[in-house]
């Protein structure tokens, strides 16, 4: 089967200034993404992640390399009906309702006149935005201009999704909200491209990252194999007395291991915010 | 028909956003109420005829503030969309790029349609209520009494959309290669201006003491500068229609159309290779 994505060789160079000196925003990367996998795209800015994703959607043409869509040139007419994108920091025509531009968007994705009531309802329900879907979308907040930028992403029942940065600017319980609609696309079949700045969503949601630097690959793999450190293990203790420390010590150096440090497990911000907010639980 | 059905929905959101623009409410108010009161003006008619007067203030009006209102939008309503990104969300979708530039040009062509239309109805009926008016002193003196023709209102209604078409399509075409608003603006303007005088070209292609590089030049401007003065036979065709030269509206038409035709086109080509 082939991948959802498949880059090679991608080099991509701007050209700055008068003189046209060039920029080299990506530099000879190749990346195939799995199919049915949520893949977690990460860097620092500037590291070419959007440009990529931009040669990715045929928004910009590559200096060199190929890219390619579920087995279709990614600037195919074929390859972007299926996909679906979520941009960063989306803007959407205000006076339109929230049905009215998931409509609209269905249009354009080539949803049939007869099923587009049913896409825009199941694209809304899936974003949580049945509500508010008769709003004008000039009203709505950070957090409903992401979830509704979500479900006119997903209104054609797109393959492939793609959504830069989908929780910028959005509180802790609008992001879990967005993860847990990621992986719901992900237990629907659908391959998922990530990218975010937010480590602890992406370590939590995807199965795969690649992270980028000065347009290079620098490290490719499943989260589980990127994060693990072979070489070190972790005991969680109840009741740890100096005592019991110091023996644990003494009887782990005995046995040839080294006890680095201890110290108290600590949950994470967002737990604790999930945890003290009201209605934070089930968000 | 897909493609048809997408460029309707671009043309038609453009449409809907570009009615709620301020400058176009302000520019059709302000445009009405010149037209509706240009009788009020016409001690200025420098000895020409009263409807005559009233006639050229109101099409010059429609003229002037059409252009401002076709150079403006077209530019702002592309680079808003460039700006804000929607183009990119868009773009990202099965809509290829010379249907979202048709949208938005067939979008912003339809405010004109509007524009145009309204003020047309405003001027078509000051000059019937004028008219009837000196028809009764003219009566009354004996003399001829003046009319003014319906069906020429409506062939000039047609041609000044055609010519706000025209505007606008010069005005896409640089936004569809430009990087600034401002710039699209201005060049916008200035294709206007230029459009107005091209006669000059045409009266330097007609001298035969002009030398090969000023011939080859204008010869140059003429096919490639569209004449927006030929559309300027508004009075004629509502006040006096048997004295427009037969033809003149139909080539006014097929002329003004081959140029919106062309720069449509230059300008999804331009487009196309424009990175997003």
């Amino acid at each position: 089967m082939t991948s959802a994505v498949s880059i090679r060789g991608l080099t991509k160079d701007f050209a700055v200034g008068i003189r046209g000196l060039k920029l080299r925003a990506v530099d000879d990367l190749s990346i195939e993404i799995p199919r049915g996998q949520v893949y977690g795209l990460l860097g620092p800015n500037g590291c070419g992640k959007s440009t990529t994703l931009k040669i990715v959607l045929g928004l910009v043409k590559p200096t060199s390399g190929s890219t390619s869509i579920l087995g279709d040139d990614a600037a195919s007419a074929e390859a972007r009906r299926r996909t679906g994108f979520l941009p960063e920091a989306p803007y959407f025509h205000r006076f339109l309702s929230g049905r009215e531009l998931v409509g609209y968007c269905a249009r354009l994705s080539g949803v049939r006149e007869d099923d587009i009531r049913a896409s825009v309802d199941r694209a809304l329900e899936l974003a949580s935005m049945t509500a508010a879907a008769d709003r004008p979308v000039g009203t709505y907040s950070k957090g409903m201009l992401q979830r509704i930028g979500l479900a006119q992403a997903v209104v054609h029942d797109p393959e492939l999704i793609i959504l830069d940065e989908p929780t910028a600017g959005v509180d802790p319980v609008g992001s879990a909200a967005i993860g847990r609609m990621i992986s719901a696309m992900r237990s629907e079949g659908r391959t998922v491209v990530l990218c975010s700045h937010l480590l602890g969503q992406v370590e939590q949601v995807c199965d795969r990252v690649a992270i980028m630097d000065r347009g290079r690959l620098v490290l490719e793999g499943s989260v589980e194999e990127v994060l693990a450190r072979r070489d070190r293990h972790l005991l969680e203790v109840r009741g740890l007395t100096p005592a019991a420390e110091a023996a644990a010590r003494e009887a782990l150096e005995r046995n040839g291991a080294l006890l680095g440090e201890v110290s108290h497990p600590r949950r994470s911000l967002e737990e604790l915010f999930r945890e003290l907010v009201t209605g934070s639980k089930d968000a | 028909m897909q493609s048809m059905r997408r460029i309707f929905w671009i043309a038609r959101i453009t449409f809907l956003e570009a009615v709620r623009q301020r400058l176009f409410s302000f520019l059709l108010l302000l445009g009405a109420a010149l037209a509706g009161s240009s009788v009020a003006f016409r001690f200025l008619n420098f000895g020409q005829g009263e409807l005559k007067f009233v006639a050229d203030f109101g099409f010059g009006i429609m003229f002037l503030f059409g252009s401002l209102l076709a150079v403006v939008m077209m530019a702002q309503l592309l680079f808003a969309e460039l700006d804000n990104r929607t183009a990119m969300t868009l773009l990202a979708k099965p809509l290829g790029r010379s249907e979202f530039l048709l949208g938005k040009f067939l979008g912003v062509w339809a405010v004109m349609a509007v524009f145009v239309l309204l003020l047309c109805a405003v001027l078509g009926a000051v000059l019937l209520s004028r008219a009837s008016e000196l028809a009764a002193l003219a009566e009354e003196a004996g003399r001829t009494a003046p009319v003014v023709d319906g069906g020429g209102l409506v062939v000039f209604a047609v041609l000044q959309w055609l010519r706000l078409g025209v505007v606008s399509a010069m005005t896409l075409l640089v936004s569809a290669g430009a990087r600034t608003f401002l710039f699209s603006v201005v060049a916008g303007m200035l294709a206007v201006l230029g459009g107005q005088l091209q006669w000059l070209a045409q009266d330097l292609l007609a001298k035969d003491d002009a030398g090969v590089f000023q011939r080859s030049l204008a010869w140059f401007a003429t096919r490639a500068v569209p004449n927006l003065q030929q559309f300027n036979i508004g009075d004629a065709l509502v006040l006096d229609p048997a004295s427009v030269p037969p033809g003149a509206p139909s080539a006014a038409i097929l002329s003004g159309f081959l140029h919106l035709t062309a720069f449509v086109v230059i300008a999804c080509a331009l487009f196309r290779r424009r990175e997003i």
